[in-house]
This record gives structure tokens, sequence and C-alpha cells, in this order.
């Protein structure tokens, strides 16, 4: 749970260095992705693609991200560990433990891995804040 | 926060300073045992072993004041060590979230190691699949950003005791479970035959798959004092019995 599979991580690492080095990733590694994830791949992709997540931090150096959803609301990921305050997180990976991770982490590991975060700077309060309210929203 | 552990296990009795190379706190840990099986007395000698490393505070989280120190060895009373622990105890659940939520916006020293006894109290509550996980994963997030404060090569440790009901359909199955995911280091706590003026304990840490599991036997004599010795990795089964996946 706070780490990927290695198979994820290796492939996620394959992707990093074929963005660096010719600015794409190669359709094999999108094959793979949508081996192991599925119809989640597609989404995930899709929302990269839209630039639907934005890097949050704080001047205290903590950050998380915040994903736009397809529905127009709004998740958050924590970067340090897996968590999404989306509802198919809760249920399909917390509770059913049928899925590794919902398409809004997904599309967080992609972006990271593509380089296409949206950045945005808060106040270390309006960091609390933010980090609040997801609670009272689960 | 395993090695951190295993450190305050392998010194044992002196209460002295560990002799091995590193300092490195390992991945967080689940302390996990019975009512008094000690969780309090390990957490508390983990935040004195990290006390007098001469690194940051200990920040100790709980739900209420401990009424007394559950250890008197000579490092419990060293005045020096025990000022670097600083206890905070957010009275309900919806307190510790807003605790680890703006643990960001602390001023002055960052906290070497990060310490939750009584998980429990604040699961009691019941709250649901989902605040769970972020309450797990919020202790992380909040030792890692603590981390990332301390630059590199330090990490601030995290240690979490939870108790578990003796009985193994209790119902505190899923959550366990749940937390599992988050702390794959745990520390199983088990009481066991005691001597007269004696309190005996089996302690086995299973350190997540990056080392091998480690049992020990911590003996609380009735002054305070703590001693441990390593022991066979015999009992591995009945020990497991109560509650792993």
């Amino acid at each position: 749970m706070a780490t990927l599979p290695a198979v994820v991580e290796e492939l996620l690492n394959e992707m990093a260095a074929a963005v660096r080095e010719s600015a794409r990733i190669p359709d094999e590694h999108l094959l793979s992705l949508k081996f192991i994830f599925g119809s989640s791949a597609i989404q995930a992709l899709d929302l990269v693609d839209r630039k639907s997540i934005t890097l949050i931090s704080s001047p205290s150096g903590r950050c998380i991200y915040q994903v736009l959803g397809s529905s127009g609301k709004t998740y958050i990921c924590l970067a340090s560990c897996h968590y999404c305050s989306c509802p198919a997180f809760a249920f399909s990976v917390l509770r059913k433990s049928d899925s590794l991770l919902c398409k809004h982490l997904l599309a967080v590991y992609l972006s990271r891995v593509m380089r296409t975060c949206q950045q945005l700077s808060v106040s270390d309060k309006q960091l609390t804040e933010i980090l609040t309210e997801k609670k009272q929203e689960a | 926060m395993a090695e951190t552990l295993r450190r305050v296990l392998s010194t044992g009795s002196t209460a002295g300073t560990w002799e091995g190379n590193t300092v490195e706190a390992g991945p967080p840990l689940l302390l996990i045992g019975a009512p008094g099986s000690g969780k309090t007395a390990l957490l508390f000698s983990a935040a004195l072993e990290v006390a007098g490393e001469g690194r940051g505070p200990v920040l100790f989280l709980t739900r209420r004041p401990l009424q007394s120190l559950p250890l008197r060895k000579r490092a419990a009373l060293d005045p020096l060590r025990l000022q670097k622990i600083r206890f905070q105890y957010p009275p309900s659940t919806g307190e510790l979230l807003r605790l680890l939520c703006s643990a960001h916006e602390s001023q002055g020293p960052v906290p070497s190691l990060l310490l939750l006894d009584g998980l429990e109290e604040y699961l009691a509550e019941d709250p649901g699949s989902q605040e769970v996980a972020y309450l797990a994963a919020l202790l992380l997030d909040t030792a890692f950003h603590f981390s990332h404060r301390l630059g590199s090569n330090r990490d601030c440790g995290l240690m979490v005791a939870l108790e578990t009901q003796e009985e193994a359909d209790s119902g505190d199955g899923p959550q366990l479970a749940l937390l599992q995911r988050y702390f794959p280091a745990q520390c199983w706590l088990q009481p066991d035959a005691s001597g007269p003026g004696e309190h005996r304990l089996r302690v086995c840490l299973e350190p997540g798959g990056l080392g091998p599991r480690a049992e020990w036997s911590v003996i609380f004599q009735a002054d305070g004092e703590m001693t441990t010795q390593p022991t066979n990795p015999s009992f591995n089964k009945t020990l497991n019995a109560g509650g792993q996946p």
C-alpha cells in the first residue's frame, strides 16, 4: 500500500526515462499500462491530457495533489503514500481490494512521469484547510 | 521505525547507547497488543532512545496524559531526554486529524520521531474505512513531511500503538487489515508466563519484508526496570493466530 508493486514501479521508471530521452511515451508502454490497469489507464491518461492534476505546495515544503475528476469534482491525493479521497478508492481499493489504484492516483503518477502537473502555491494555512476539508467530504 | 525499536530491544537493560553503525529509523511501525501488553512502555523507550541520540525532539500523541512514567530506568529520569519529548493530547479523532493536517504550520525544531499511543481510542468512534485510511495516510504524510524538513539522510520515524481485543472475533479485523496496508512493519506483543514480581512479554518484530523477523522476551520488574533478551523464533504460530490476514 505504501509502495507500488515492483512491476508498476519499473514501468513508471521506464516511461520517465523515455520521456527524458524522446519527450514521448512508446506505444508498448501504453499497452502495458492498459494491460495492468484496464480501463482506468485510459481514463487516467485522459485526465493527464486535460491537465487535470495540480501539485499544490506551501512554503513549509508540504505538498499534495489535487485532481479534477471528469464529473467536475476535485479529489486530493497525498504525495507520500497511496490515498485518494474519491469514492472508487474507498470502495474498490480499500474495501474490496480488487484494484491497486483509482484513476486519479494513476493520473498523478503518470503526470509526474510526463511532467505535466500544474503547479499552485498556497499559504501554509490554506494547505491545512484543503487537507482538513477532505475529511468532511469523505 | 522498525530499526529504532530493534535498537531499543537490542540494547535492552542497559538503557545505554546503541553500538551499531546506523541510526536510521526504518519503516513506519504498528505496535499491536492486548491491554497491558507493554505498548506504552515500548513507545516511551523508543522516545527515550531517540531523545538520547542528540537529534530533534520527539512528538508523543496520546488521548490522555500518562499517569506515571512507564519506565524507571536511568534514562527515563534524565531531564535532558525528558525535555525533548513533547506530549500532545488530541481529545477526539477530529482533533487528531486537525493536528496532522496542520503539522506543517508548527514552528520550532522538527521532530525526529512521531509517536501515537492508543490508536484504538480514535478508531472507537467507528469511522468508515476511508476515514481510517485517511488517518493512517496522514500519519505517514506528516512523518514524511518532517523527514523532508530534516533534510538529507535524516528521517522522522513513525510508531503507532494499537490495542487489540483478546477475543479473535472482536471485530477489529477489517480496521487492522486496512492499517496493515499503510504500516507494512509490525510488532506483535503478547503477555507471557510471568514470575513473582515481574511482567513478562513476548515481542515479535516483523520488519515488512525488509529484513529478518526478530523476537525478544521483555521483562518488566516491579520497580519498572525493563530487561530484554532475544529468543528463538519458535512460537510464531501462536503469535500469528491472533489476527494476521
